[in-house]
């Protein structure tokens, strides 16, 4: 029994730090623009369907696909900018529906472009196994991606505390009309938020191509992952993605193994809605009201 | 003119288009699916625009319509339209479950609903013992006969749906027009004026939450008898939101008819035309349509297309001088 | 009616209104006057539940009026006009009356909205957008007519006639004077106007620093040295 629950959080943490790539990039646009770009789980999905081709045309490894996964979803991203700086009115509402929309679009070009078949790499060093301790097992890719996920999360958090970008980031974040006044250029800031949100979904899409299969409609879903775990974290807080991912993912995978893995995506729904409207400024967030 | 609106929509409705289109069962199935989605998007306009909330969970609604009238004609023996109003009443019932999202504004709203509608999918397919999970329900009673006309056929489906969408569009107008509705509408931009003369804005949004919730679960029940057949990831399908709100973006969620012709359009345009040229993936068209319509004219169609008419009335008045 | 018993509202650091205590009669026009920052403003709004006071009681007619959230204080009896006219967005002047009217006073009573709509001088503008199509009187008038809509047993009035020039604001003076008879209205009303404040109102309270510094005739009040020193810039002693 042990021996179980510590695989299942083993597999948790791991699946966290995975969770949390996914999820870091949705915060940091939040963060700065006050705006849930519904359409970043499509792009960390493009990210991991570049990384398919490059493997199978160019026959790079899905990590050396970074360079190119980085040019090609953090052009797409800075394009649902441009798209989403143009809405005049009612922007919270709009800019919902707007990209709620890029989603769509995403899904299927993606649809039309490599088809509705399930792909994952087929380098097997990514899916070779390795044990710790004699007791817990995972995949190559899973353990790199979860030291990447850690490394990752410091890498933003360093940046946005310690470097002069990050801290206009921040200034634009809390007080928009003071940051102007500052000297600082919003809308640059902006652009840089979401450049590097597409730097971030391009690792995470690597990541998922790399541990997982990958089909067209999955974006959709990713995006509703990385939303709850910005939610657990609380908005605004980078440290609290990273433990708010390994929550998720430590309460998936118990939900797995003490009851079904049906009830999975439950056990994820119900932990979101009870800290949504238990704790307004979730586990980990400073205090700020939502409502 | 307006007093002419609306028998020229009956007449429409009841005689011009089934005439026109009967016999053509292909064409008939589009247009009562379009229907139902447009009824969907109706249910999710009266949120959006009275509440001032976006739902991206109202298939929870949709789904939970349809297993609870599928279920109540199967198992309890109950006749099937009366099974339909009360699978409306349970939808509204479960909205109740989600009002504690009602706190919450936006985008935290928006995908509570989603997730609302993803526990309860998840609970229908678990839930075997009651909705025959993954597997579904097959031959579900058809609609009934009455005064001659077979409201299980395609046609009469028609009548059945066109009914149901008309009688919320009154009911809508209704709601629109009461003080209940009017005190939601000033709520937008107005909100501490609202509070300070007595009006309690989250019983009305509760309330606005209960009345969408019945109108999708009583479509949902309806598209129950209609196909005959349902399965979780059917009834509970993220696509019967994605199409309402597309629907509705386009037609004008903010108008009262706006949403029905949104869906006609976008229904029958997607399908005939759309579908023809891209096989795969035609739905890129709908999302280009929603960006396009949320950049360009954010108040849809129905609007642009008033503002349009009357600019052309105003040249030609113009010119008559 | 009104009792008002140690009222204390802050924001962060900041004591807007400090400890203040007094009562109201029935029937009694009472003037709020002090320096811009004295905290009236933050007054009306702890009585009519837009900002929560820290301590303190307020009691309409033995109704405890702080225990209720803002929808019901209208029903209790409570009218508040805004300094900026804050009609209710997207509806007509009428619509705007109907609302207050069925929610604040719980009725729908047609007659008395065309009543209101004919004593404000709104009736030629009924049925047009109230937040676009209304003059600065226009906008005041209606302001006033939301909070008459709800049938207060209180009409508070924040600087109504502000921004109006003298012969627009003795004709609204007029109107005022006209709906406080027909309603038997007591009335609260904050207003820099010197001269207005002694016509209108027997009694005069003065807040400066959020603390209640005079209370007394418009006489006595603008004679009072403190007052005098707390107009012309001083530190209360």
């Amino acid at each position: 029994m042990f021996e179980l629950f510590a695989q299942s959080a083993f597999s948790g943490v791991l699946a966290g730090a995975y969770y949390a790539l996914i999820a870091l990039g949705l915060a940091l646009v939040f963060g700065t623009m006050r705006v849930i770009n519904l359409a970043h789980g499509e792009l960390v999905l493009l990210a991991a369907y570049v990384a398919y081709s490059a493997e199978n045309k160019l026959h790079l490894d899905p990590l050396a696909s970074l360079p190119l996964a980085v040019a090609v979803v953090g052009l797409t991203s800075i394009a649902v900018y441009g798209l989403l700086s143009r809405i005049k009115k009612d922007r919270e509402l709009n800019s919902l529906i707007l990209t709620f929309g890029l989603g769509v679009i995403m899904t299927n070009a993606i649809l039309m472009i490599w088809s509705a078949d399930i792909h994952s790499t087929s380098v097997p060093w990514h899916h070779d196994a390795i044990i710790l301790a004699d007791l817990l097992f995972a995949m190559n890719s899973e353990v790199f991606f979860g030291v990447a996920g850690l490394v990752v999360v410091a890498g933003l958090w360093w940046w946005l505390e310690k470097t002069w970008y990050g801290r206009a980031l921040r200034a634009v974040a809390s007080n928009r009309d003071a940051a102007k006044l500052m000297g600082i250029n919003p809308q640059f800031t902006e652009i840089l938020s979401f450049a590097v949100a597409g730097l971030l979904a391009s690792v995470a899409g690597i990541a998922i191509y790399s541990a997982k299969v990958i089909q067209p409609s999955l974006g959709h879903h990713l995006t509703v992952k990385a939303f709850i775990i910005t939610v657990l974290a609380g908005m605004g807080s980078v440290p609290g993605v990273l433990l708010g991912g390994m929550l998720l993912g430590i309460v998936e995978n118990l939900t797995v193994t003490l009851a079904s893995s049906a009830l999975q995506e439950l056990a994820g729904m119900v932990l979101f809605l009870v800290v949504l409207l238990v704790m307004p400024s979730g586990l980990f967030g400073r205090v700020r009201r939502r409502g | 003119m307006n007093k002419l609106k609306i028998p020229a929509v009956l007449v429409l409705a009841y005689l011009v288009l089934p005439l026109a289109v009967n016999g053509n069962d292909y064409v008939v199935s589009l247009i009562v699916a379009a229907l139902t989605i447009g009824g969907i998007a109706l249910a999710w306009s009266m949120l959006g625009n009275l509440g001032g909330m976006v739902s991206f969970g109202h298939a929870a609604f949709f789904g939970i319509g349809s297993y609870a009238s599928a279920l109540l004609t199967i198992k309890a023996g109950w006749p099937v339209l009366v099974s339909m109003l009360f699978a409306g009443l349970v939808a509204a019932a479960s909205s109740i479950a989600t009002m504690p999202a009602l706190r919450l504004r936006g985008p935290y709203f928006a995908l509570s609903i989603l997730a609302y509608a993803e526990i309860f999918r998840i609970i229908a397919t678990e839930w075997k013992g009651l909705t025959g999970g993954a597997a579904g329900i097959l031959s579900i009673p058809r609609l009934p006969e009455i005064m001659g006309i077979d409201l299980g056929g395609k046609i009469g489906g028609y009548f059945v749906v066109v009914t149901l969408v008309i009688a919320m569009v009154g009911i809508y107008a209704v709601i629109r027009r009461s003080p209940q509705g009017l005190a939601l509408k000033a709520m937008h931009d107005s909100e501490d004026a609202t509070r300070v003369v007595g009006v309690n804005a989250t019983m009305l949004k509760a309330l606005m939450l209960v009345v969408s919730a019945f109108f999708a679960g009583l479509m949902g029940a309806f598209n129950a008898h209609y196909i005959n057949f349902l399965e979780p990831d059917y009834a509970f399908s993220g696509s019967w939101t994605t199409l309402a709100i597309v629907a509705a973006i386009f037609g004008g969620y903010r108008t009262l008819w706006g949403p029905l012709i949104g869906a006609l359009v976008v229904y029958l345009v997607d399908q005939l035309v759309f579908k023809a040229i891209l096989p795969q993936g035609h739905q890129i068209i709908l999302g280009a349509l929603l960006g396009a319509m949320v950049l360009f004219s954010p108040t849809g169609l129905t609007p642009l297309i008033a503002k349009l008419t009357r600019l052309q009335r105003k040249e030609t008045a113009n010119a008559a001088h | 009616m009104l009792h008002i018993n140690g009222l204390t509202v802050t924001f962060g650091g900041l004591v807007a209104v400090s400890d203040v205590t007094f009562d109201m009669r029935e029937g009694e026009v009472l003037g709020l006057v002090g320096p811009n920052g004295a905290g009236k403003t933050t007054l009306f709004n702890a009585i009519c539940g837009l900002a929560r006071p820290g301590s303190g009681t307020v009691e309409l007619m033995g109704k405890n009026l702080l225990s209720m959230p803002i929808h019901h204080r209208a029903r209790a009896g409570i009218g508040r006009a805004f300094q900026v006219p804050q009609p209710m967005h997207e509806l007509t002047v009428r619509e705007n009356l109907t609302v207050a009217q069925r929610f604040g006073a719980g009725k729908v009573d047609k007659a008395k909205i065309e009543e209101l709509l004919d004593v404000l001088k709104l009736g030629h503008k009924a049925d047009m957008d109230a937040a676009t199509s209304l003059a600065l009187t226009e906008q005041k008038a209606l302001e006033v007519g939301k909070a008459l809509a709800t049938e207060p047993k209180l009409l508070m009035l924040d600087e109504v006639l502000a921004g109006l020039e003298t012969t627009g604001k003795r004709a609204f003076l007029d109107t005022l004077e006209e709906v406080r008879k027909r309603y038997r209205l007591s009335v609260m009303i904050v207003e820099h106007d010197i001269e207005t404040i002694t016509r209108m109102c027997p009694r005069v309270l003065v807040l400066n620093f959020g603390r209640l510094i005079a209370d007394g005739s418009p006489d006595q009040v603008f004679n009072d040295p403190e007052v005098i020193r707390s107009y012309t810039g001083g530190e209360p002693a």
